[in-house]
């Protein structure tokens, strides 16, 4: 009796120790991300003078932030972001891993070269194609198209073509990581699969199709619900780049947010209001993403 | 570095032409992008050895002389030393927190496993997918409000916040036999000293990995630095480099230069640790 007493003694005071050792850790992740993100919800609410909550709003802070036309704008761009990384951010990594997967000689310098732009910090690449993509005289696209007889162009300017540009360019930082992973997904195919095929007298191309492109699948359906996630909350970017010009050509959902709270204006209320907007729609494509995950560890 | 075909070609495969233009083809879309991956890193060291009359009307790659004064003169004249000395207490600072703060919590989910851990350990998957950036606002003003602005400790103390190490630690730490641990318990380490006897010590490669992301992340950041740090005594690089970019009159040879200084400490690391990386993307199939 005494024994059994002390061993549930003995399990409180063990489980009471684990929680006291994950507490720095929890304390630290409420304070920095789900504190912040219910106090988003509550300051939706309000009315903001500062940085202080005046009056209790309703959802005001929602309707001023509907009304604007910047904000459909902005909805609409960020939609554009995610379909034109769904054409280039989701398959050029694949094609990369693919090509670079068929080679031998130099197959790990040309992995690496592909995965540093990976590593640079996001603002100096941003600038570093802005000069890229510059409409002086100094742009390296314009003098690259001079050289095929080509007029110079304010490529950033142009408000069809800055959000495929801007995707672009995240895609230039993104894809050799990105590659690097399917490039281990194929790397753990059966070989044996390859060699059955063959026997069963399949070609290159079938062998593609068969056994390459479904095993590609498997784990593209996961990196690109991650990749949707990423680009929908696009900010820095466009921020640095355009300003979100122009003509809020390139307004994304994140930047209008930024530009509501730190734009100069300090309507914090309405930030936050963008910020839950944004959450809620980050929420679904997170279902989908257990969904999936769920499924594809069901089937292994 | 010759070895066995590991692609959709395969060595059993006969060599004929039409495997051969394939394997051409191949070598040429690498070729690409390789060339693409780089040169644009290539053109900004190049770019930076130019003066600004050189840089805004020069259509030339390569710069008329390789003089560094340009560079030394802008470090200089930009005092880049003292925003340099920030980013490394910065990133100092937030190793520390990643490697204990995480690890701890990512211990307890992995291995302590308290009833009740499963909610804290969705929680934590959460943020994966929601990262900090979208309550920015309010957490913004909670570190108003408690006086944290301006100096370094709420950046460090994010980094102990990180649902990406947490993941890293975990799926390290759930490879570990069982035996181990409950060894040690029976020779009478409490949870915590089984933490930093057996676990930590048993965990370098994660270590190591999560140590390279918490510097590049320190590093790299900037929005949350900029909000914190601002125009103070304590100014990063890439802060100093974000509000340098938003001005209206700046020198583009300068900012050139400023963009090369930001990218040397990253590329460095990558170059001193590249195995480690890419070993554990190929492993744990997350990048950063």
């Amino acid at each position: 009796m005494k024994k059994n007493s002390r061993r549930r003694f003995g399990k409180w005071r063990q489980e009471a120790s684990a929680w006291l050792i994950m507490l720095p850790g929890i304390i630290l992740f409420a304070f920095f991300l789900w504190a912040p993100l219910l106090q988003s919800v509550r300051m939706s609410l309000y009315q903001t003078k500062n940085i202080e909550l005046t009056n209790f709003i309703g959802f005001d802070n929602y309707i001023s932030v509907f009304k604007k036309s910047d904000f459909l704008q902005a909805l609409r761009n960020t939609f554009s972001y995610t379909l034109w990384s769904l054409l280039i951010g989701f398959l050029i990594p694949i094609f990369m891993a693919l090509a670079i997967g068929e080679t031998v000689r130099g197959k790990g310098f040309i992995r690496t070269a592909s995965y540093i732009p990976n590593i640079l910090p996001g603002l100096a690449a941003v600038l570093l194609w802005s000069a890229f993509f510059s409409a002086e005289k100094s742009g390296v696209i314009n003098i690259l198209l001079a050289k095929l007889g080509i007029d110079r162009m304010a490529f950033l300017s142009q408000e069809h073509m800055v959000i495929p540009i801007i995707v672009l360019i995240a895609t230039w930082k993104g894809a050799g990581a990105t590659a690097l992973i399917y490039m281990a997904g194929l790397a753990g195919v059966n070989p044996e699969l390859y060699e059955a095929a063959t026997i069963d007298g399949a070609g290159i191309w079938k062998r593609i199709r068969h056994i390459t492109l479904p095993a590609i699948f498997n784990l593209g359906s996961t990196l690109l619900i991650l990749q949707i996630i990423s680009i929908f909350q696009i900010m820095y970017e466009p921020m640095v780049l355009t300003k979100g010009g122009p003509d809020n050509a390139s307004l994304s959902l994140m930047l209008l947010m930024w530009r509501y709270a730190f734009g100069g204006r300090m309507e914090f209320g309405k930030a936050a209001a963008m910020g839950v907007i944004i959450s809620l729609i980050l929420l679904v494509f997170t279902g989908l993403y257990t969904i999936v995950n769920r499924r594809k560890t069901e089937w292994e | 570095m010759s070895g066995a075909r590991t692609g959709v070609i395969r060595d059993f495969d006969s060599k004929t032409a039409g495997v051969k233009i394939g394997l051409v083809f191949v070598y040429l879309v690498c070729a690409v992008i390789v060339l693409i991956s780089l040169f644009p890193i290539f053109w900004v060291f190049m770019a930076g050895f130019k003066d600004l009359k050189e840089y805004m009307s020069s259509t030339a790659i390569i710069p008329r002389a390789l003089d560094f004064s340009r560079y030394t003169k802008t470090w200089n004249q930009l005092n880049i030393t003292n925003n340099y000395l920030n980013s490394l207490y910065h990133a100092a600072g937030s190793v520390v927190c990643a490697l204990i703060f995480n690890g701890l919590l990512a211990y307890g989910l992995a291995i302590l496993k308290p009833r009740g851990y499963k909610a804290v350990s969705s929680l934590v998957m959460l943020s994966l997918l929601l990262p900090a950036t979208i309550s920015i606002v309010p957490l913004f003003m909670n570190i108003q409000n408690l006086k944290l602005g301006g100096f370094f400790i709420p950046l460090w103390m994010a980094a102990g916040a990180n649902a990406f190490f947490v993941v890293l630690f975990r799926q390290f730490f759930e490879a570990f036999p069982p035996s181990i641990i409950e060894a040690s318990r029976i020779d009478g380490c409490s949870p915590l000293q089984t933490f930093y006897k057996i676990v930590m010590p048993l965990s370098k490669p994660i270590c190591v990995v999560v140590t390279i992301y918490a510097i590049n992340g320190a590093w790299s950041d900037f929005l949350l630095p900029y909000l914190v740090l601002g125009n103070g005594k304590w100014q990063t690089v890439m802060v100093r480099l974000f509000i340098f970019s938003t001005q209206q009159t700046i020198n583009y040879d300068d900012l050139m230069r400023s963009v090369v200084f930001s990218m040397i400490p990253p590329i460095v690391l990558f170059f001193l640790f590249q195995k480690q990386l890419t070993e554990n993307i190929v492993m744990s199939g997350i990048k950063g």
